[in-house]
């Protein structure tokens, strides 16, 4: 490894997010490493998913700083945001639902395609063929799942399961080849045996995938154990603990945070 | 300087009828979160009520007082069964519709009343004379004029608005009807009948608009078949800039409105044309700057 | 994909030309017919076949060979219509309906693109329409620019004027949406009303089009047979209607219109995917303005005659009633839902006087029965593009 600063894609300083007088991310300061899978963890309530919210720019920072790749995106506009390479999946399920598979999926490549009048009103051979290629690379993807879903790139979402509307998710968070991805609760809604296959299924694509770094936020342990490489716990907004997940989970002070909340 | 006094008068009679209209829309909305465009013309519906039960007690020989009384309580009873009418049959089955049909459907309602009354009432095309039931004449204070009837139905329109205040915010019903627009899935559970609160709502914030419809056809002695419609616009923009679902907000909405178009008449005479014009320029610019309205916290949408 | 394995795919084709063929008949048949006995008979048997060919899948059918024989499709329309304009050729005012529906039916494909497609609300309407026509009128009174440019400039202003709106548009959302554009729906009646240098409520007159040196005033003399000069307005605006027609359609299958879809169904998840919510709403309100104003300043030329009331607060909710009616998003519903609503009351003289309740009732009916319209809009599926 070379030395710290170049090592980190994603970085939060003193990143506080308030909601009225509620502190839902007080003063936190994370580093995400280039090419890593950071599990982020902490009881119901503590704050994760409005750390994804804000660096994805969906909520605003009431103070602090973020750097994504050495730019600071602090103030940058969610629809900006994603052109610096960062993509999602969200906790409740965010496909338009009465729109097919495929214009789900190519949500995620928009960045990559044409969007001017003419292109796609006139020059419909062009238009055609960048259609092609999207279908081509969503078929790839919805392959890694090792399922029906490839066939079913025309069906409206409406019409999948809740795991494949999962997974057709995390194919349009993929597709724009994003050098951050956040998972938010990839498992919720599932059963455990769904849940072992979201795992294996993660891992895949991890592999097919290189460099990909990963922040994923679960609470199904077992799978937090198995995908992420180091973890950092949350509670009311502030960062408790951190580090890798054997160490974590036996951190008294941690195990207090989610015994103190059951 | 003996048209201030005038103008204040006016201006404040018809913030009251605007507040008292918003007023109804808020409810609705604060209950159901639906706009109910026909509340302007379930107003015009109460204002003919009344008309026709004045005929009706001036050919029983009744008193002008006692017509009064039958007039105010012909145009509120029938405002309230009309409102909870539609709120049963035509908006509860579609309370889960986007909310882009339930406004459609509820200006077609009000459509429907608008051309009902002017197809089948006699004569209904052209304005309707309103009979004078308040005492006339007035007094001066300086320069200017105050009409008596106009002082009267001020007092009795803010009294009205204070009544509705105090039912939605002191009584048992206001209860009920606050814990439906708090978390309907929450008071059904709590043992709050739903199918009857909600048009007792309806009923509420339509009576409100059978009652500012009297307060109109007393103070101007004049109702046409369309009066409705622009109410209805006033009224619904006053209860958005005041933010939906807000009871002050759609009261300071109405007032606000009614001093913006007399303030446009008294400043500039030669535009006063123009009055709803300026108005609802200056409401589409308040509009931008608040666009939840003016008394809304400001949240954001949960992800 | 193997050229059998295409040809087993296709349905068969005839449904198309029966479906096309029933509806040129109907229209005539609807438009000729003066008999008010006779004319409740045809609209009885008009609405049981369309009611047997959507119960009985003869919708559907002439669905697929639609979308699977484009071009089939245009030319069997474009015969079609010359089939009609030939049979109504000298009934001028059943030439003008037929004029006035394309009209509607095209300002509400505009109003599709922004309130089906991008989820604009717009109650205001008729008011880019009558900004239309109040710019071809007052452009025909300073006389020296060519019609095609004063028409073009009619949706342009509408535009202008649109533009003034944009920043409440995007600010606002829902119901506070809807008010924006409805005050300003009211506000042009009431400031046309009080304006005398636009004729105040009197309106204006202006002449006939008079397109590339062809006066729109002539009669049509054509292999031997007189045409009214109305056909030209019949023309002009099936034209319009075709271009908009195929032009929104493309814009559906295409990026622009999955943007859209996405814009109008989750704000936030198109953000974070990068699209610029505000630049996709703007671009789906000039395009829906446009049509309008285009489509306004074609009615005032035809009609010769403009006033404030032509434009009211009722005509925009006539058009929303009508894009509803269709099935909102689905361009091809404006068509029936248009004719509806506007030859409807126009033909059947004891509705004349009741036509607005008529409207509103029937509106109140499909809302409740039919809330997604007459046709359905259906899931948009770019398998042929992605697979040629
Ligand atoms: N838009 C919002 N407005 C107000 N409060 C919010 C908003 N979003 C989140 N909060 C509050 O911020 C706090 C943190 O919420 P957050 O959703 O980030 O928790 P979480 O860790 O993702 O929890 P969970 O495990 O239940 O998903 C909570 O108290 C929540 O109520
Ligand atoms: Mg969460």
């Amino acid at each position: 490894m070379t030395s710290l600063s170049n090592d980190v894609l994603l970085e939060s300083r003193g990143l506080t997010v308030r909601f009225g007088g509620l502190f839902a991310l007080n003063e936190l300061n994370i580093d995400v490493r280039n090419g890593e899978v950071l599990g982020l963890i902490g009881p119901n309530g503590s704050g994760k998913t409005t750390f994804l919210n804000v660096i994805s720019g969906v909520y605003s920072a009431s103070a602090g700083k973020i750097s994504l790749g050495g730019i600071d995106i602090t103030r940058e506009k969610a629809h900006n945001i994603s052109s610096y390479g960062l993509s999602r999946t969200f906790q409740r399920s965010r496909l338009c639902l009465s729109l097919s598979v495929f214009d789900n999926i190519a949500l995620g490549a928009q960045r990559t395609l044409n969007n001017g009048l003419w292109h796609n009103v006139v020059q419909r051979k062009a238009f055609a063929a960048e259609a092609r290629k999207i279908a081509e690379e969503a078929r790839e993807l919805l392959g890694v799942f090792n399922t029906a879903l490839p066939d079913k790139l025309f069906d409206p979402a409406i019409s999948l399961g809740m795991i494949d509307r999962r997974r057709v998710e995390i194919c349009r968070a993929l597709i724009g080849k994003p050098k951050l991805v956040l998972l938010d609760e990839p498992s919720a809604g599932m059963t455990h045996d769904e849940t072992d296959q979201v795992v294996d299924e993660i891992l895949g694509i991890r592999k097919s995938l290189g460099g990909l770094t990963i922040i994923i936020v679960e609470h199904e342990m077992g799978l937090i154990e198995r995908v992420t490489d180091r973890c950092v716990v949350l509670n009311y907004g502030k960062k408790i603990c951190e580090g890798k997940f054997r160490d974590v989970a036996a951190d008294p002070v941690v195990r207090e945070a989610y015994l103190g909340q059951a | 300087m003996g048209m201030i006094g005038q103008h204040l008068l006016n201006g404040l009679m018809q913030g009251t009828i605007y507040g008292l209209v918003a007023m109804g829309f808020t409810i609705f909305f604060g209950v159901m979160n639906v706009i109910k465009f026909s509340h302007g013309d379930v107003l015009t519906l109460g204002a003919f009520g009344g008309l026709v039960a004045v005929w009706a007690a001036n050919a029983l020989g009744l008193s002008v007082p006692l017509q009064f009384i039958v007039a105010l309580c012909v145009a509120m009873a029938l405002t309230a069964v009309v409102g909870a009418g539609i709120s049963h049959f035509l908006i509860m089955p579609l309370r889960n519709a986007p909310p882009l049909n339930m406004l459609l459907m509820t200006m077609m309602v009000g459509t429907a009343i608008r051309e009902a009354i002017r197809l089948f009432f006699p004569n209904g095309t052209n304005p309707q004379r309103f009979p004078e039931l308040l005492p006339a004449g007035g007094f001066n204070i300086g320069p200017s004029f105050f009409r008596t009837d106009a002082i009267i139905l001020i007092i009795a329109g803010a009294a009205s608005i204070g009544a509705v205040y105090w039912i939605i915010n002191h009584s048992k019903f206001g209860l009920a009807m606050r814990a439906v627009a708090e978390d309907t899935e929450t008071a059904r559970v709590m043992g709050i009948n739903f199918g009857r609160i909600i048009p007792l709502t309806f009923a509420l914030g339509s009576i409100t608009a059978g009652f500012a419809g009297m307060i109109y056809a007393l103070y101007y002695s004049e109702i046409n078949y369309s009066m409705g419609l622009l109410l209805a616009v006033i009224g619904f923009t006053a209860a958005i800039v005041g933010g939906l679902g807000n009871i002050w907000g759609a009261i300071i909405g109405g007032y606000l409105f009614a001093g913006l178009q007399t303030f446009v008449v008294a400043a500039m005479p030669s535009m006063s044309d123009y009055k709803n014009v300026f108005a609802f320029v200056l409401i589409i610019v308040l509009i931008t700057w608040r666009p939840t309205g003016l008394l809304a916290e400001r949240g954001s949408e949960r992800v | 994909m193997t050229p059998t394995s295409r040809t087993l795919a296709r349905g068969p084709v005839w449904p198309l030309f029966v479906a096309v063929a029933f509806a040129a008949v109907a229209l005539t048949a609807l438009v000729l017919i003066e008999n008010q006995k006779l004319l409740g008979a045809a609209l009885a048997i008009t609405a049981a076949v369309c009611f047997c060919a959507a119960r009985f899948g003869g919708v559907a059918a002439t669905e697929v060979a639609a979308s699977e024989n484009p071009w089939l499709l245009r030319g069997l329309l474009t015969l079609a219509s010359l089939a009609v304009i030939f049979v109504l050729r000298d009934d001028n005012f059943g030439l003008l309906m037929l004029a006035t529906v394309l009209i509607y039916a095209t300002i509400c494909l505009g109003l599709t693109v922004q309130m089906g497609y991008a989820g604009l609300t717009n109650f205001a309407a008729a008011a880019f329409a009558g900004t239309g026509g109040y710019t071809a009128a007052m452009l025909g009174q300073q006389g020296g620019l060519p019609d095609a440019l004063v028409l073009v400039c009619g949706g342009l202003v509408a535009v202008f004027i649109g533009s003034l709106l944009i920043l409440p548009v995007l600010r606002t959302r829902g119901h506070y949406g809807a008010l924006t554009t409805m005050a300003f729906g009211v506000m042009f009646n009431v400031f046309l009303d009080a304006n005398d240098f636009f004729g105040g409520p009197q309106g204006l007159k202006l002449p006939g089009i008079n397109l590339f040196g062809w006066d729109f005033t002539n009669d049509i003399h054509i292999f031997g047979l007189v045409l009214s000069s109305y056909v030209n307005y019949v023309i002009l605006t099936g034209i319009l209607t075709a271009l908009a027609m195929i032009f929104v359609g493309l814009l559906d299958r295409s990026w622009v219109g999955v943007w859209f879809d996405v814009v109008r169904l989750d704000e936030t998840a198109a953000s974070v995917f990068g699209l610029k919510i505000a630049y996709w709403k703007v671009l789906a309100f000039t395009l829906g303005n446009f049509l309008a104003g285009l489509m306004g300043a074609v009615y005032a030329k035809m009609t010769g005659f403009i006033a404030p009331a032509n434009f009211t607060f009722g005509d925009s909710l006539v058009m929303v009633s009508i894009v509803i009616l269709g099935g909102i998003g689905n361009r091809w519903g404006v068509l029936p839902a248009a004719l509806i609503v506007v030859l409807l009351p126009e033909k059947l003289q004891f509705i004349q006087e009741y036509r607005l309740i008529f409207y509103a009732v029937l509106v109140i009916a499909i809302l409740t029965m039919r809330p997604d319209g007459l046709v359905a809009r259906r899931v948009r599926k770019l398998h042929t593009e992605a697979s040629a």
